[in-house]
């Protein structure tokens, strides 16, 4: 089996973001590979390690700088990485695109995409790419198992988890509750370095959308202040906290 | 000139970082608090190649030099320092000694071990009427057949009865004339006969360092654990504690960071007089002051570890490195302990342990007072190559 495990360069969680003439300014900030997309890379090393797949390949999709994504991976215990290298901005569906190529031409028999990308927080591109291969899409797996050409999972549902299963290939997106991932270790952080790396140009896609302006949500506090006699007011707090805030 | 850190260290620097912020950080009090020998976090270090950054990879190390080697250093520190402690000692004491003077056969059977972390690594010099004299030890190694028999106690041995592997100094030349001339350098393995250990030290800070004397009683040695010829092993620690200065300033450096860090929070968050405290400026200046002995004191120690790079030995580069990052270290976390003021002095917060832990950063490796001597001599040595002889 070959597994493709797409990784997305990502704003690290603590990076403090502004905008700028109506678009993110990233500048100054540092980027890590999406957490969600970490998942897919362990769940790919485990079935290597097991002997369940020969090659993962990890794919990212973005400008020269999502290298250091893909080094992580390799780090992770990828064995290769292409980069589909491009400035413009794409939305998951062009994506699909050029990553659905990607996936065919690694000959791949399982793709890993996580859950939704931390940058805009679309659950597409999963969808989207399944949708370009013609594959079955497990969504939001939480357990995975290949019992011979099938492939296994529990994915979480709006209610509930659902066991699903489908013959290879498939696309899966992955999330926390899926596995542990580990750390990258100094050794394999080196080794990575010597690992083969694939840089693509991105050709005749162009996106369908642009973005017109961007602009952080605002963050006005209600600050209500309840007033009067402590009971009524330790009641009334008591019926906002739980109606209304969903905070009990 | 460049100051900035290469690509490919920032890289290892920023993985230690998430590392120990993770890993260590979150078991540092409970450790203070109930002293054990890190076992589980060591094995984690161990995999994630911080206990053997100098060994070469053809040994099972990173191969990497004296610069990464306080980088790294510096961030496992920041998180605890009990852990960089144990670190810098099997890393730059028994595993570089070995590395630089031992054989091909005892590099291949002992540096694979200690660089993966399945072993620990610990240092005998030291003994309890020898500290700064280190030259004045009194343990025996007597020549018998197929080896020595090593007499004598050692103490305040990092990781003592937890380490694997102890290289030992013992004097096999009495004569008063021998002096540091009469004392080798062996390997010794824990379960060598007549090997114990005494109690751990109870200690102001670095709990989790378990600090132990060593006794050896009658302990037979073969020659193929002898490091290095017979009277070079004074030497051969001298030659290492170059390196081993570099690993105490780049802790001290990452206890000093963890204090500021604490400090400078306090001081955004904690209002007086209707204002944040780090808008006053007896708060503010002191800050600032402290960053300035940190940062001045990390340049050195990276000074000192680049000339480490390119050769043998840094002296003076070392002792100056050593001397103001533990110095700096001490004031940052006093510094950080009075702007936290009650909270400062209070257990449930860290700034106390930072402190009790940076303390010893001015007396191990070397006092402050041992490090101004090796500067001075080296002054005057160096005074004395470009200044030409007097005419009489």
């Amino acid at each position: 089996m070959i597994i493709v495990t797409y990784v997305k360069h990502v704003p690290d969680a603590e990076a403090r973001l502004s905008t700028e003439g109506g678009r993110i300014a990233v500048d100054g900030a540092s980027f890590a590979l999406d957490g969600m997309d970490e998942y897919g890379v362990e769940q790919a090393v485990r079935w290597k390690e097991a002997g369940i797949a020969r090659e993962v390949v990890a794919v990212a999709l973005g400008p020269a700088a999502a290298e250091t994504a893909l080094r992580t991976a390799l780090a992770l215990g990828a064995d290769r990485a292409v980069l589909i290298e491009t400035d413009d901005d794409l939305d998951p569906v062009a994506q699909a695109t050029p990553l659905a190529d990607a996936v065919r031409r690694a000959g791949a028999d399982v793709l890993f995409v996580g859950g939704k990308q931390a940058d805009w927080d679309s659950a597409a591109l999963g969808p989207a790419v399944a949708e370009a291969l013609g594959w079955p899409l497990c969504d939001w797996a939480i357990e995975l198992r290949v019992e011979g050409t099938t492939l296994e999972a529990v994915h979480d549902v709006d209610d509930g988890v659902e066991a699903w299963s489908a013959p290879l290939p498939a696309v899966v997106t992955t999330q926390q509750g899926l596995n542990e991932p580990r750390y990258p270790t100094l050794p394999n952080i080196m080794k990575a370095k010597r690992k083969p790396f694939e840089h693509v140009a991105l050709a005749g896609v162009a996106a369908r959308t642009s973005t017109l302006a961007a602009a952080l949500p605002s963050r006005a506090r209600r600050g209500v202040r309840l007033e009067g006699d402590p009971a009524a007011v330790a009641a009334d707090l008591v019926r906002r906290l739980r109606d209304e805030a969903k905070a009990l | 000139m460049d100051f900035a850190l290469s690509d490919e260290l920032l890289e290892l620097q920023q993985a230690v970082r998430a590392f120990a912020r993770r890993e260590i950080a979150p078991v540092a009090a409970a450790l203070d608090r109930d002293p054990r020998f890190p076992w589980p976090t060591l094995r984690r270090m161990g995999e994630m190649g911080l206990l053997g950054v100098l060994t070469p990879e053809a040994y099972g190390g990173l191969g990497l030099g004296h610069l990464a080697y306080a980088v790294l250093l510096e961030e496992v520190a920041a998180a605890d320092a009990s852990h960089a402690t144990i670190a810098s000692v099997t890393n730059g004491l028994p595993q570089a000694m070995i590395l630089r003077h031992g054989t091909e056969v005892q590099r291949r059977r002992w540096l694979p071990r200690l660089a993966s972390g399945e072993w620990i690594g610990a240092f005998c010099l030291t003994e309890a009427h020898a500290g700064s004299d280190a030259a004045a030890l009194r343990t025996r190694a007597v020549p018998v057949d197929g080896g020595y028999r090593l007499r004598g106690s050692k103490a305040w041995i990092t990781s003592g009865g937890e380490a694997h592997l102890y290289l030992v100094l013992a004097r096999t030349d009495p004569t008063t004339e021998a002096g540091a001339r009469g004392i080798t350098a062996f390997v010794v393995e824990r379960d060598a006969p007549g090997l114990s250990f005494g109690a751990p030290e109870r200690k102001l800070g670095q709990h989790a360092a378990i600090t132990a004397g060593a006794v050896l009683d009658d302990v037979f040695v073969p020659s193929d654990q002898r490091l290095g010829a017979e009277g070079q092993g004074f030497v051969l620690a001298m030659d290492a504690l170059d390196g081993g200065r570099v690993g105490i300033a780049a802790q001290a450096l990452g206890i000093g960071r963890a204090a500021l860090d604490a400090a400078l929070a306090h001081a955004g968050e904690r209002r007086a007089f209707g204002r944040p405290i780090r808008e006053f400026q007896g708060v503010a200046f002191r800050l600032a002051d402290v960053a300035l002995r940190l940062d001045a004191a990390r340049l050195l120690t990276h000074r000192a570890a680049w000339a480490l790079d390119r050769a043998a030995r840094a002296t003076k580069e070392a002792a100056m490195a050593k001397l103001a990052a533990s110095e700096a270290s001490v004031d940052a976390c006093d510094a950080a302990i009075q702007v936290l003021g009650a909270y400062g002095y209070s257990a449930d917060y860290p700034v106390e342990r930072y402190w009790r832990d940076a303390r010893v950063t001015t007396i191990y490796e070397g006092t402050s007072e041992i490090q101004r001597v090796v500067i001075a001599r080296q002054l005057h040595r160096e005074h004395g190559r470009s200044v030409p002889e007097p005419v009489t």
